[in-house]
């Protein structure tokens, strides 16, 4: 991914691997032990610290304005190590990105306004749906003081621990849905317990409930689609750098194992079979990796069909990814299946990476309809 | 007459039909009492799921996240209350003496709510099947005696197979590869039996079980010449547990270190040795290989049921969500893609548990229980009550000439092969099962995206569960090496296997 980018980025990319090594690796396993270890506070913070919570946030909202292709640099170094920190890093670009496409700048500002406040930084987010297609929508109405938000929302990112959730919500006599902010700490906002889940537990997800929360309204009421679509057309490719960096980081870890163990008087990766697997994962890690790279610089470059070449990353970078950690295991046999080594958590993170930005068919569907429709050129 | 002996030659030539179509041969054979015990028995396991599987797995699977050394005691005695770890014991050991065809199919059911469990259960006919593979009738005997024990006494009695070690896990399965191997686990001749040192990874319901039967070598540079099989019980001096994993699946199923340390073990709990397998036919090294053989011919479908087992849990869990779910304003099971998607998972669950109903076939005919198959022999055991045998069995088995004759009879009287169709067969099972049945796992998740990756939607546990699948009882790369010397090799006069 690293051929053609720029010196800055190669020391963004530096950086964020000096820092997964630090502050990912040794301690995966006891992060990983989360809800039913405490969060690292320590380690959310210090990457806000370092800047990975605002890496495409325009620089007037107090960011790096990076293109996406920096985003994905960081992201496929971080989920090499441990997923969880990129879950969070994603869902807060994406966030940022609705927000930015809905020329909501202003709210973007004061969020940055918080200044080393890790709650005040982060917004809460869906980022396993799409609004239009799972109806995981709460309903507004607008009232004398503004928009107020009742219902529930499942699944929401980050939601036990940002000050601010940004939510989906149908307004009542209108087709659609809109995005609104609204502040977590308002009496009628409830948040389950943390939502036990596959993988990336250190990236946890809550199920909301709103009773007449306030709401600031986030671009135009009938637009939510419209600012989904546009965020997931550049996110995409990030969240295949997600699923590349789980890879890759699976391949490392198997292909050194292989090197050391032993069985029938060999280092099995003298036999010619565990080379198989491990060829079908490092052509895998290779084949998403020119995947990231190449759809991240069309998206950068505005090249024609850019959205596609996002989206297709996405698709196909998420669908190897459970395959390639599934051999990442397989290749450390009764190993591979414990906590103790992280190849059990790549397999699980690898596919709860997989519906970020919606259940995995219907994006498949949604790619075909826009060539289909002419909207997109292929 | 001319023509019959042609079709003859022609269904010898390669693919023999006996090789690929057991099913055919065993289908006459097969007392038609066999399928109506097949269908109480599942009944029974759908009855268990409902009453206890399926309102504690997600909770059991939680418990265990959140304290990875709880021991689930309470579940295995309700497991025990419910006869499940004495149904598939003979008869003449004191135990139901159900078919051991019945067992695959309530392992596919057991499985199609929770692995973990399953296994619970699945993993005492592990052990027990390496107990009966020495044929020594008189240890058999008195093992299954405590077993039935336990079940009446209400404190559950378990058996667990202790064969993998730190540095031998796929070599421990095969015998060429174990001539190459670095095991650990040694077993020194004294005065009236043994002193073991060495230590087993990997063993599933260690710390839940009474009795490990444990694989040793005498000499671990020829550990292939040198295997034997001891009966441990736990409270021995010498012998106590180590760490219990944790693991990403399964987790009701303890998987557990077993620790030997100048474990003395006397002669009357020694099941077979290589000095007692050299005076059979095959030799120790041969006969060693047809013990492995003769556990993985039954335990690998078992695998492979679980295999079909995972496969339908996934795939009722995504029909589930397709009638639950609207998409575009429609219900996601009359969209045509989902249709298309759910009849492909309807088929892997199928096709797996066809692997395994043909494995029954084959073992009907040649596996190690094949005797209790025979017509004759069948409806006696069935109409037989237990008590009558109790009252002569346990001296018959104890006797020295019982456990001779039976060696006689079911170890040196299975062909080669006999032997190489009933583990080739028990491979492709295992191996393709499982991979069917993790596909279903993963594609199950993926069609229900959000819904999939929470715990409270089941579908994420299959797949966590499933992975386990495709490691045990052999790799699966370990079992399509194990097919391919079976089922290939002897066809192909060049071929040489773990030889590269
Ligand atoms: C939860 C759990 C429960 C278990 N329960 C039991 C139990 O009850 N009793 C018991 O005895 N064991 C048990 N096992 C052990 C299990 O059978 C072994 O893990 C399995 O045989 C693989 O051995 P290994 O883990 O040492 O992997 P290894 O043998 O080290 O294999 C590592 C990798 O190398 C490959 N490989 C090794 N040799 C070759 C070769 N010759 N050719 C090609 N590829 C090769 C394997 O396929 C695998 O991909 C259990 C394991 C687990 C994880």
């Amino acid at each position: 991914m690293k051929a053609d980018v720029s010196e800055e980025l190669r020391m963004l990319d530096g950086m964020a691997r000096d820092f997964a090594a630090r502050e990912l690796v040794e301690e995966r396993e006891e992060h990983d032990r989360y809800p039913f270890a405490p969060l690292y506070d320590d380690v959310l913070a210090k990457s806000l610290e370092v800047g990975f919570f605002s890496i495409m946030l325009p620089e007037d909202a107090g960011g790096s304005a990076e293109p996406v292709t920096a985003l994905c640099l960081v992201l496929d170094e971080l989920c090499r190590a441990d997923a969880s920190l990129g879950g969070a890093v994603f869902t807060q670009a994406l966030a940022q990105e609705i927000l930015r496409l809905a020329g909501a700048e202003e709210l973007l500002a004061r969020e940055a306004e918080g200044d080393g406040d890790l709650a005040q930084a982060l917004i809460a987010f869906p980022s396993y749906d799409n609004p239009s297609e799972a109806g995981n929508c709460a309903r507004a109405s607008r009232g004398e003081k503004g928009y107020e938000l009742s219902g529930e929302v499942e699944y929401v990112v980050l939601g036990g621990l940002a000050a601010h959730a940004l939510l989906p919500a149908r307004v009542e006599g209108m087709e659609g849905f809109a995005f609104f902010l609204v502040d977590t700490g308002h009496e009628g906002f409830t948040a389950s317990e943390p939502v036990l889940s596959l993988g990336m537990h250190a990236c946890p997800a809550v199920d909301l409930t709103l009773s007449g929360v306030p709401a600031r309204l986030v671009g135009e009421e009938r637009k939510g689609g419209q600012y989904f679509e546009a965020a997931v057309d550049r996110l995409s490719v990030a969240a295949a750098a997600v699923a590349t960096g789980i890879m890759k980081g699976s391949f490392t870890d198997a292909l050194e194992y292989c090197r050391q163990r032993k069985q029938g008087g060999r280092h099995i990766i003298e036999w010619s079979e565990v080379r198989m697997l491990l060829s079908s994962m490092a052509v895998s890690c290779k084949v998403a990796d020119m995947l990231v790279e190449c759809a991240a610089r069309a998206v950068d470059r505005g090249e024609p069909g850019w959205e596609l070449a996002s989206r297709a990353a996405a698709l196909q970078a998420q669908s190897l990814a459970p395959e390639v950690t599934s051999n990442g295991i397989q290749l450390l046999g009764g190993y591979g299946y414990m906590k103790d080594y992280g190849q059990e958590k790549r397999f699980r993170d690898a596919k709860q990476a997989q519906p970020l930005l919606g259940i995995t068919p219907l994006r498949r569907l949604k790619y075909i309809r826009s060539i289909i429709d002419g909207e997109a050129a292929w | 007459m001319f023509e019959g002996m042609k079709s003859s030659s022609l269904l010898d030539r390669d693919p023999r039909l006996v090789d690929i179509m057991c099913s055919l041969d065993n289908a006459g054979k097969m007392p038609t009492g066999v399928a109506s015990e097949i269908r109480e028995a599942v009944a029974l396991a759908r009855r268990f799921n409902e009453a206890v599987a399926r309102p504690y797995a997600l909770e059991l699977d939680r418990k265990m996240s959140e304290d990875p050394t709880y021991i689930p005691w309470d579940l295995v005695k309700e497991i025990n209350r419910w006869g499940f770890y004495t149904a598939w014991i003979p008869k003449i050991f004191g135990g139901k003496g159900w078919n051991l065809g019945s067992i695959t199919p309530v392992v596919e059911e057991l499985c199609s709510v929770c692995a973990g469990i399953g296994n619970l259960i699945g993993v005492q006919y592990f052990g027990l099947s390496i107990l009966f593979a020495g044929w020594n009738m008189r240890i058999t005997d008195k093992v299954c005696r405590e077993v039935v024990e336990g079940e009446r006494s209400g404190e559950p009695c378990l058996v667990a197979g202790l064969v993998t070690e730190p540095g031998a896990g796929t070599d421990a399965e095969e015998v060429e590869l174990l001539s190459k191997a670095k095991v650990r686990c040694h077993a020194r001749r004294v005065e009236g039996g043994y002193v073991v040192n060495g230590t087993k990874v990997f063993i599933s319901n260690g710390h839940v079980s009474t009795w490990h039967m444990l694989i040793a070598y005498e000499d671990l540079e020829r550990p292939e010449e040198t295997m034997i099989l001891f009966a441990v019980k736990n409270g021995t001096k010498g012998f106590s547990f180590g760490r219990m994993e944790k693991k990403m699946g399964q987790k009701g199923c303890p998987a557990s270190e077993m620790i030997f340390q100048d474990c003395f073990i006397p002669d009357e709990d020694v099941c077979i040795s290589a000095s007692q397998m050299k005076g059979l036919k095959r030799g120790a090294k041969g006969t060693g290989m047809q013990l492995i053989d003769f556990v993985v011919s039954l335990t690998r479908p078992g695998v492979g049921a679980m295999g079909a087992g995972v496969a339908r849990g996934a795939y009722e869990t995504a029909l589930r969500f397709a009638r639950e779910t609207l998409v575009d304003g429609k219900p996601l099971v009359n969209h045509e893609w989902a249709q298309c998607l759910l009849a492909e998972m309807y088929a892997n669950a199928a096709l797996a548990r066809l692997t395994y109903m043909e494995c029954n076939h084959v073992n009907g005919l040649y596996g190690m229980a094949s005797l209790l198959n025979m017509k004759p022999m069948y409806y006696y055991m069935r109409a037989v009550p237990t008590a009558v045998l109790d009252r002569f069995m346990p001296a018959v088995n104890a006797a020295d000439a019982t456990t001779r004759i039976f060696r006689k009879l079911v170890m040196d009287g299975q062909t080669e092969e006999e032997a190489r169709r009933a583990s080739g067969w028990a491979s492709l099972s295992k191996f393709a099962a499982t991979d069917l049945g993790i596909k279903n796992c993963q594609l199950a998740v993926e069609f229900m995206g959000r819904a999939g990756i929470r715990h409270d939607g089941w579908a994420e546990k299959f797949l966590r569960d499933s992975k386990l699948l495709q490691i045990y009882e052999g790799t699966n790369q370990l079992n399509r090496l194990n097919l391919f010397k079976c089922m290939i090799a002897p066809w192909v006069p060049e071929a040489q296997v773990f030889e590269e």
